[in-house]
């Protein structure tokens, strides 16, 4: 891919930007689930965001400033309750104004919806939000890339909980089928459904396992250790082998706000200002912890 | 071989699908055929371009959805497999992943109204009703075999969804001679020009339609049937226009539910356009599930066959 002349840059950030790309992040998510009224799916906003951040900041090899360009990696975000991350991960990169989404989320005619919506928001590449879609998109793109004799790679992400979906394991197969050594799935393993917790009324282990006896290439990480999910990006097979590869990623839905974490109460809500400065104070908390 | 299927005697419909595929994925290069194993009739396809070719197997929902992503990179995919199947299994993945990003998926099957004898697993009974909700989606059921071709070919250039509707029944005779129409998506064809009664139907019972218009002619009545192909979007005009020259008088024939799918529609323009009827009259399938049956037994059975068709028109023209 590096030596694709016509592939977008990928930047070469160091582990240490990347943590501070990734904090800005979440500070910014925050700031704005204190200006909306409405609820944000905060917790697997948080428990993604390392790897919005990997994604945009490190992994993907696209441009701002060149949307269309037919070499550029494509990103489906098949868990599309995280769309507000996704925005604010991708305006960070420079692809929309941080300003313009906490300004319009949610309003009317609003481009920054609850989900993703290609028609509204051009600058993504796939309408999503209900689950066990993303996949089956990032196979057809993939197919895409195949039958066009190009070497980007399709990089979707998905929640764990969206993997009861069976429409996701006939995407693995046709994945596996098709020999998309072009596709990377990354799994956000937050362990926490809606109202319950993973293993506790749905039992998803041996989980690497699963994705193996379909015959992908597994990479198993800590989804909050950066130079974990850099060397995931780094391990990444060359887009013209066979298998493709899930990256999966055990993680803490509300990641960084610890009266927020592995709580079910934080699948989705809002920021009181009282609980804004709390979160805000919680998150700067875990930063000078890492620097001590 | 192995056995034999009645399903034989239908292949003309679908051989028209695979050649008309193949002929055209020659010149575009973007086009790909996807099914979730029904690919027997594709085989000229698949061997003259594998690469844009996927069987994912039984797993309709991961077809449409990879069909969404390949149109996404401006592909034209073509979905071709059983409508049951595809039209309620893959349902949501054609109204969100197709539909609601308007996306050039082609969605074309078999087994659309009681045909095949499979028992109402394998028919088609509600689709277009499902079809027809969609916001973007074209919908279509052809009866003529060679007019699939045509329409396969007209859809390439339009910009979002269709749904092309078939059945597999033994009467896949061949209706209309290649230009004696004009065959445009979203015109109606009037398959035969009548004055005291206009029967609307589509697909499978267009030959029906005409075999009772021929009934009736013995009657010394004059029956327009028109083969209201497209049902989304409906040909306002001709619908207007037939109810002024035919006396106001309206019999809807179908092999789908009588109540969400053509009748439906032309209920829905009458009353929207304040259309002034003396008579209208639907015949279909009622709400049942209706059991096993060669296609004209059923239709017989459950009130859309050829005698009940005739005493509707009957009716119509004495209102």
């Amino acid at each position: 891919m590096a030596s694709d002349p016509v592939s977008p840059p990928r930047t070469r950030h160091s582990v240490e930007e990347l943590e501070d790309l990734a904090f800005e992040l979440r500070e910014k998510l925050l700031l704005l689930c204190g200006t909306y009224e409405g609820a944000v799916h905060i917790g697997g906003d948080l428990s993604a965001a390392d790897i919005f951040t990997v994604l945009f900041e490190y992994g993907l090899h696209v441009d701002p400033t060149d949307l269309r360009n037919p070499a550029r990696d494509r990103f489906v975000l098949s868990k599309g309750h995280a769309a507000v991350c996704m925005y604010i991960a991708m305006a960070i990169r420079g692809f929309f104004s941080y300003d313009e989404i906490v300004a319009t989320y949610g309003q009317l005619d609003s481009a920054y919806g609850m989900h993703p919506c290609k028609v509204q928001l051009p600058g993504v590449e796939a309408s999503t939000g209900s689950l066990g879609h993303g996949l089956p998109l990032a196979v057809g793109m993939a197919l895409s890339a195949r039958g066009r004799r190009e070497s980007h790679r399709v990089v979707t992400l998905l929640g764990d909980g969206e993997t009861g979906e069976g429409s996701v394991w006939e995407a693995a197969m046709a994945a596996r089928s098709n020999k998309l050594g072009n596709l990377v799935a990354f799994v956000d393993r937050n362990r926490q459904l809606m109202t319950s917790f993973a293993e506790e009324r749905v039992v998803f282990e041996p989980y690497p396992d699963k994705w193996r006896a379909f015959g992908w290439n597994v990479i198993h990480v800590d989804g909050h250790d950066m130079a974990e999910l850099v060397a995931a990006v780094d391990a990444l097979p060359d887009p013209d082998s066979d298998l493709p590869t899930v990256v999966i990623c055990e993680t803490v839905k509300g990641k960084g706000v610890d009266f927020m974490e592995r709580s079910l109460a934080w699948h989705a809500g809002s920021l009181s200002p009282a609980d804004l400065d709390r979160a805000l104070a919680a998150l700067a908390a875990t930063r000078q912890r890492e620097s001590v | 071989m192995p056995v034999t299927f009645t399903f034989g005697e239908m292949l003309s419909a679908r051989s028209v699908i695979g050649s008309t595929l193949a002929e055209l994925g020659e010149d575009d290069p973007s086009l790909w055929v996807l099914t979730p194993d029904i690919g027997a009739t594709l085989v000229e396809f698949r061997e003259r371009f594998p690469e844009r070719f996927v069987d994912v197997g039984l797993a309709e929902q991961a077809c449409v959805g990879i069909a969404a992503g390949l149109a996404y990179d401006g592909n034209i995919p073509v979905v071709s497999g059983m409508l049951p199947f595809l039209s309620m299994r893959a349902l949501e993945q054609i109204r969100t992943d197709v539909c609601y990003p308007n996306l050039p998926v082609k969605i074309i099957g078999t087994h659309g109204g009681l045909v095949g004898n499979g028992g109402s697993t394998h028919y088609a009974v509600e689709d277009l009703a499902l079809m027809s909700a969609l916001t973007n989606m074209t919908v279509t059921s052809i009866g003529d075999p060679l007019m699939v071709g045509e329409i396969i070919r007209q859809s390439m250039t339009m910009p979002g969804p269709i749904y092309i509707r078939l059945a597999v029944g033994k009467k896949d005779m061949v209706l209309y001679e290649p230009g004696q129409h004009d065959i445009r998506i979203g015109k109606g064809i009037v398959a035969r020009e009548g004055t005291d009664v206009t029967l609307f139907t589509h697909g499978t019972t267009v030959a029906q339609a005409l075999e009772a218009a021929d009934v009736l002619a013995e009657d010394g009545r004059s029956v327009r049937v028109v083969d209201m192909f497209t049902l989304k979007p409906i040909d306002v005009e001709l619908i207007v226009r037939s109810a002024e020259e035919t006396g106001g008088r309206f019999v809807v024939l179908e092999d789908h539910l009588a109540y969400g799918g053509l009748a439906s529609r032309i209920a829905d323009v009458v009353a929207d356009r304040g259309v002034r009827l003396a008579f209208f009259e639907r015949l279909g399938i009622p709400q049942v599930y209706a059991g096993f049956g060669e296609d004209e037994q059923l239709r017989d059975k459950h009130g859309y066959g050829l005698a009940a068709t005739t005493a509707a028109l009957r009716r119509a023209v004495a209102a």
